[in-house]
């Protein structure tokens, strides 16, 4: 009854000069509700433990177990082997910097994207320990939240043919955080700022609706949906400086 | 005195992408519209040939044959150079799209290739096609006829109508999908309500081409 995986696993490291990018195999007896993360942690225990890939948190949380699976951006955590092929092929998430194997750095991606458009509240009020929490009505906290449970995974940008393409598109990610800071009040930017930031060719106007991000996306963060708004929203904006002659 | 280009050194923001995106979806939603009333208008020959010569004659008593013609070349042309923004011409973008396609086994990641790679063949027969057309005025059924007998533009035109229908119905998806027109949930039937409506204008297309080769001259 219990099959025989096949792994076809992408092996590289960087920093050594006499390694050279190919592919190692192994194969793995099938356990009930066999997970990709927990597959790789016997092949590392069992086969071979110069096997490199990230993980921390093992229930799609963390966001460190992204990476190609059978051809699609995933995580491994929450990849059941039930619900692939006999063979399975592992690769590192293209567009980030190879650490090693199915390891890569997304830190560093997200660390300059996330300063690239600003990714934090903008306010002038003065923060006071003491006082209350401000309120706020419980749909548009909801909404809110439903952008907030990205966890910086990385497979939207994986996913993204303009992102593998061109280095300096901001991808799905940035524009969906965006989207996240027009939404709430306490941010005072205007239009016209968030419009500095993403109404470029390297924010939404690069997007071409490819919408792989909204089809990989292990959180399902409605990708397609923040990205049509936004697309709308900063070619309004474009529109009504049009007429009124001002940026 | 001598003014120095600032925009040089320090970039001011700019409204221009957004401007040409606004420019590359309406070009694109005019070209769709005016390709699908072309494609009914000329598939008029297969209730008739004096319905399709009264329609030409029509287009041409009005002069929208004449004026309009060469507007919708400008508008294809235009339309042609905004998107071109988007569609890779280094061998080294092509090599990145093709390999990430290959690896990701998307449907509408090909599409967007499919798109492209059809948006040079339309530049190019498109052209072609426009030119032939509107230097030999006025538009008869039997002219048209005539052409598609002699064999070589039979197979032009079997090349072109594919390449046309799969463009502007990949297009009509992406322009909907990209400007949140069509939401999460409706996108799975809007694909292929598409779809659908793609296979019927390629079939309308070659019963019209075969319209026009069986066609006593």
């Amino acid at each position: 009854m219990s099959r025989q995986l096949k792994f076809n696993i992408f092996r590289y490291n960087p920093q050594d000069p006499n390694s050279v990018p190919h592919t190692d195999s192994f194969w793995l007896d099938e356990t009930p509700s066999l997970t990709l993360f927990i597959a790789l942690n016997r092949l590392r225990e069992e086969q071979d433990s110069s096997l490199n890939f990230d993980f921390a948190c093992r229930m799609a949380i963390c966001g460190s177990c992204g990476m190609v699976i059978n051809g699609r951006p995933g995580l491994a955590c929450r990849t059941l082997t039930s619900d692939l092929p006999g063979e399975i092929t592992l690769m590192p998430l293209p567009v980030f910097k190879l650490v090693g194997d199915l390891a890569v750095d997304t830190g560093t991606w997200f660390r300059a994207t996330n300063e690239k458009i600003e990714s934090w509240i903008h306010t002038d009020q003065e923060f006071d320990p003491e006082a209350l929490e401000e309120r706020m009505e419980n749909d548009l906290a909801n909404s809110i939240f439903e952008l907030e449970r990205c966890i910086e995974c990385g497979c939207c940008v994986a996913s993204c043919g303009t992102a593998n393409m061109r280095a300096d598109f901001v991808g799905a990610f940035a524009l969906n955080r965006v989207a996240r800071f027009v939404m709430d009040p306490r941010d005072k930017r205007s239009d016209a700022d968030y419009f500095e930031v993403v109404g470029t060719d390297q924010g939404i106007f690069g997007c071409m609706g490819l919408l792989a991000c909204e089809d990989v996306c292990p959180r399902k963060i409605p990708l397609q949906d923040q990205l049509g708004i936004l697309r709308r929203k900063m070619g309004f904006i474009g529109l009504k400086n049009l007429f009124r002659r001002k940026v | 005195m001598t003014t120095i280009d600032t925009a040089i050194y320090v970039k001011p923001p700019s409204r221009v992408s957004a401007y040409l995106d606004w420019l590359q979806m309406l070009t694109g939603a005019g070209l769709i519209a005016f390709m699908w009333s072309h494609m009914i208008l000329v598939a008029s020959v297969n209730l008739g040939v004096k319905v399709m010569n009264a329609i030409a004659w029509f287009f041409e008593a009005t002069y929208m044959a004449q004026v309009g013609g060469p507007l919708i070349g400008a508008t294809m042309l235009l339309h042609f150079v905004l998107a071109a923004r988007k569609i890779p011409f280094t061998t080294s973008e092509q090599g990145a799209i093709w390999r990430h396609a290959k690896m990701l086994h998307h449907t509408d990641t090909w599409l967007w290739v499919i798109q492209a790679v059809t948006a040079m063949i339309i530049l190019i027969m498109g052209s072609v096609h426009m030119w032939t057309v509107l230097t030999d005025l006025p538009i008869t059924a039997q002219k048209s006829a005539a052409r598609i007998q002699g064999g070589f533009w039979m197979v032009f035109y079997l090349i072109l109508l594919p390449m046309i229908e799969l463009h502007v119905g990949i297009g009509f998806y992406r322009i909907a999908v990209k400007w949140g027109f069509i939401r999460r949930a409706e996108r799975k039937p809007f694909k292929r309500f598409e779809n659908i409506l793609t296979a019927v204008m390629i079939l309308i297309g070659l019963i019209t081409i075969i319209r026009f080769a069986t066609l006593a001259i």
